[in-house]
């Protein structure tokens, strides 16, 4: 039991220091509403405006900062400026930045590169909420699936079953081997990316396999010494291995899927954000 | 003839095992089938696939079974010829079979396994294989493309093209132009026509857009006031307007005063919205304090600080008044020349009133007569016409002396020596004859073909041109009642006065405010009596124009909560000529849409 005062190993980043940085960017937020509301900007609110321009040096600052993270979590350190602590700052100074970037637009919308950097922004934002969804809930979700086996040996029984079926396979006629080497040659990690997120893989080779083969043994008695029967169950056996490590891999998938979004667009944000300060005071 | 047969298999650890059998016949099988000489346990060969025959010494046929082929040196073929001196290599499914001749003229045929038997089996980087690298683009390469796309598109192309336009630009706004998209907001409506043609104003790279841009097409705009005096009065900024002011210099900006101080673009299509009140306030709210010379009264708000109304008005009558202002609080009086009691005219129970009833059908009056029976609009509706002699009081105030047949002749309104002559001669021939000057007018008889007579006082018809000249200058005379008349020789001057009766010009000011706008067409949904206390006149001396307060009665500052807030810009102009402020298109749209209180003609 953990001792009154001492912080729980087990305490994740989002709840650091009972929400501290939760608090702060609240506080900021509201400071930024607050500016925003008393402030009396004309004709209207805009970001070239002094308050405007505060608001965009604070967000500029506060991304440039937030996109450090990538190195900094490089280096695992604890304490004050432990990497728990700078994690937490990143996802809750980010999400006020929602705040801090929209009044700074002044609610001026439009097809330019001022626009393409609010957008990017937050389509960065975004990704990352969506990145603390699935890091919340995703990994009971994995434990549960793969019913204490470890990726190498869901990969290991899959090889068990192909060897057998492989073996099984021996005395058919070639149009029954030929499917079965369908099914033995097939990639349990093809299918590209939109089976792995959705976990849909209609024109699996192992199903058509099954399918064909259990057209011929559906209809009649299993006397026990038919090598077709042997094969249709091993298939059996193999479509399930294969259903638990494909529900494996979109789980996974889904928890990696965001970075390729969060990363990538962190820079091209800062490639429009720098095109945006340039513009605005190369025709200022 | 024998075949030496090398069968090569691998242990767990990578070890190799061969089984070497010899085979005394001339022709060996190939197949899946265990009856095979060369049983090959893979399903990608036939139960009988193939037969390997030896011919002679050195001459080897293979032909396949059944419907599959196999490789000779990487061919598929269905039946093949190979001279096992030179050697050959067979590919059967996942199955090779290296054919080699040993010095005793054995056919060696060595048979491994080179293909996996299932994909699954295959060795595999287990790190990548369960995540998303390969089925999407490195995250890293992205991030290039991306930047790259992102700097090239909206950093580099827009540069480039500021730096190579045409001098005289003679595209379309609406062409592609890349550094359109570095445009915060669209422009206003009155400069729309610069959409896209950013260095119109942004002239120089990382200069700020300057005074000169804006003259360059507003060559006319003149100063609020000399450069002096503007510096002078403004006030001294507060530490929040130091420091701004102080950021603003290090970026760059143009300092107080610049054209874009006031006047902000891409805000938005549609007008160009109204300066705000403040950008006024901030001189003029506390001027006196800085300009101690300056005749103007502090103002900062419509509704809490502004100076009464200073009218400019005729303090001496004549042919060229003297004209002076004059606050409405002193309650000033103007001497228009006219002797004209509103109050008279305006009353719903008197004669002038009895007279309107009985002119009803002509004139369109109702039981009293009303402002607008006399006052016309001007054209734009912003102010009122002066009162004439002849659209707008001689319906009742008839000139008519003479009638000749059928005509009525009158005397001749506005030219005083011409109407004098005129009486002179009509007494040289024949007096005038039937109802002629000198009765009293009746009420009912001044329609159009009546009899009608200039009012020539009592005492009857005059017998001469002399008296009856005298008649219309005097007291009850038709001149007399409404004008300031002054007999001949009387008054200073040259010769102690006019050689001949003269009549004072009458002065009508068409506009008393001229620094402030007042549009009478924006006021259509009050009364005149709501603000001209014209009932209460008895003496055309009244300055009947109404004071600061009662304009508050709706009217006050820019954000306060009356009926019309309303900013400086309202009345007054920054850029000050003889026109109407600025006012968004808009705004002025929906004025003209307001509901009429009064109609400015009265229908029949």
């Amino acid at each position: 039991m953990p001792r009154p005062g001492k912080v729980a190993l087990h305490e994740g980043f989002l709840r650091h220091k009972s929400f501290r940085w939760l608090k702060i960017a609240l506080v900021i937020s509201l400071i930024a509403i607050l500016g925003y509301a008393l402030i009396d900007v004309t004709p209207r609110p805009n970001g070239g405006s002094p308050y405007g321009y505060t608001l965009g040096t604070i967000g500029v600052l506060l991304i440039l900062w937030l996109s450090l993270l990538g190195i900094r979590k490089r280096a695992m350190t604890r304490g004050r400026w432990s990497l728990k602590a700078w994690t937490s700052a990143h996802v809750y100074l980010g999400l006020s930045l929602i705040v801090i970037a929209t009044l700074h637009t002044g609610f001026q919308f439009g097809w330019n590169v001022h626009t393409l950097a609010y957008a990017l922004m937050m389509l960065v934002i975004f990704s990352g909420l969506y990145g603390i969804t699935v890091y919340a809930a995703i990994p009971g979700y994995l434990g549960t699936n793969r019913e204490e086996m470890t990726q190498t040996q869901m990969l290991d029984a899959l090889r068990a079953i192909d060897r057998q079926l492989h073996d099984a396979a021996q005395p058919l006629t070639q149009r029954q081997a030929e499917l079965v080497r369908h099914s033995l040659e097939q990639d349990p990690f093809g299918g590209g990316l939109i089976a792995r997120l959705s976990g849909r893989y209609p024109r699996c080779a192992t199903l058509r396999t099954f399918d064909t083969i259990r057209e011929r043994t559906g209809s009649r008695p299993d006397i026990g010494d038919d090598p077709l029967e042997r094969v249709d169950a091993l298939l059996e056996r193999k479509l399930a291995m294969l259903a638990q490590l494909r529900r494996h891999l979109r789980l996974k998938a889904m928890l990696e899927i965001w970075l390729y979004v969060h990363v990538p667009f962190t820079f091209a944000l800062i490639a429009a954000l720098t095109a945006h300060i340039v513009s605005v005071f190369f025709y200022w | 003839m024998t075949f030496l047969l090398r069968q090569i298999s691998f242990t767990a650890d990578h070890r190799e095992i061969i089984r070497t059998t010899k085979i005394d016949r001339d022709a060996v099988t190939i197949g899946r089938g265990a009856e095979n000489d060369i049983a090959l346990p893979d399903l990608a060969v036939d139960p009988r696939h193939a037969r390997i025959e030896r011919h002679d010494d050195r001459r080897i046929v293979i032909v396949a079974l059944g419907t599959l082929g196999f490789e000779i040196d990487g061919r598929t073929v269905k039946r093949g010829e190979i001279d096992a001196a030179k050697g050959a290599e067979l590919g059967f499914g996942g199955h090779r079979i290296t054919v080699t001749r040993d010095a005793d003229g054995q056919i060696i045929l060595t048979v491994a396994r080179v293909g996996a038997i299932s994909d699954t089996a295959a060795e595999r980087e287990e790190a990548t294989a369960y995540s998303l690298k390969g089925l999407l683009p490195g995250k890293r390469l992205t991030a290039w493309l991306l930047v790259a796309a992102v700097l090239l598109g909206f950093l580099a192309w827009p540069v480039w093209s500021y730096l190579h336009r045409d001098r005289d630009d003679t595209r379309s706004i609406y062409a592609l132009k890349a550094d359109h998209r570095w445009s915060s907001g669209p422009l206003s409506q009155a400069h729309h026509a610069l959409e896209g043609k950013c260095e119109a104003c942004h002239v120089k790279a990382f200069v700020s857009v300057r005074d000169d841009s804006c003259k360059a097409c507003h060559k006319d705009v003149h100063d609020h006031a000399p450069p002096v005096r503007l510096a002078g009065a403004r006030a001294a900024p507060d530490f929040t307007g130091r420091m701004l002011a102080k950021v603003a210099q290090t970026f760059g900006k143009p300092g107080a005063g610049a054209c874009v101080d006031c006047h902000t673009e891409h805000e938005g299509a549609g007008p160009m919205p109204p300066t705000p009140q403040a950008f006024c306030a901030d001189c003029h709210g506390s001027l006196k304090a800085r300009l101690a010379d300056t005749k103007l009264g502090n103002a900062g708000d419509f509704g809490a600080s502004h100076p009464q109304f200073r009218p400019l008005i005729a303090t001496v009558p004549g042919d060229t008044p003297v004209l002076a202002r004059a606050s409405l609080d002193r309650l000033p009086t103007e001497h228009n020349g006219l002797k004209f009691p509103h109050r008279l005219h305006l009353d719903t129970r008197g004669g002038v009133a009895r007279m309107a009833q009985t002119m009803k059908a002509r004139n369109g009056f109702g039981d009293a007569l009303v402002c607008v029976d006399c006052h016309k609009p001007s054209a734009d509706g912003v102010r009122f016409l002066p009162v004439r002699m002849e659209q707008n009081c001689q319906m009742c105030h008839s000139l008519g002396f003479d009638r000749i047949g059928g005509t009525v002749r009158t005397l001749r309104h506005g030219d005083v020596p011409q109407m004098i002559a005129d009486l002179r001669a009509t007494y040289r021939s024949n007096p005038p004859s039937g109802p002629g000057p000198g009765d009293r007018r009746r009420p009912g008889v001044y329609a159009p073909g009546q009899v009608y007579h200039a009012y020539f006082g009592p005492g009857g018809r005059p017998s001469n041109a002399d008296a009856a000249i005298r008649a219309v200058f005097t007291k009850n005379g038709a001149c007399f009642d409404c004008h300031v008349v002054t007999p001949p020789g009387i008054g200073v001057g040259e010769g102690g006065g006019a050689a001949d009766w003269t009549v004072l010009p009458v002065h009508q000011p068409m506009r008393y405010m001229m620094h402030g706008w007042f549009d009478h067409a924006a006021h259509r949904t009050e009364k005149c009596e709501s603000c001209h206390s014209a009932r209460q006149s008895s003496s055309a001396d009244d300055l009947i124009l109404p004071g600061i307060k009662t304009c508050r009665t709706c009217h006050a500052g820019e954000s306060a909560t009356a009926k019309v807030p309303s900013g400086c810009a309202m009345c007054h102009s920054y850029h000050a000529d003889a026109g109407a402020p600025w006012m968004p298109s808009n705004t002025r749209a929906r004025i003209r849409s307001l509901p009429i209180a009064v109609p400015a003609t009265r229908s029949p």
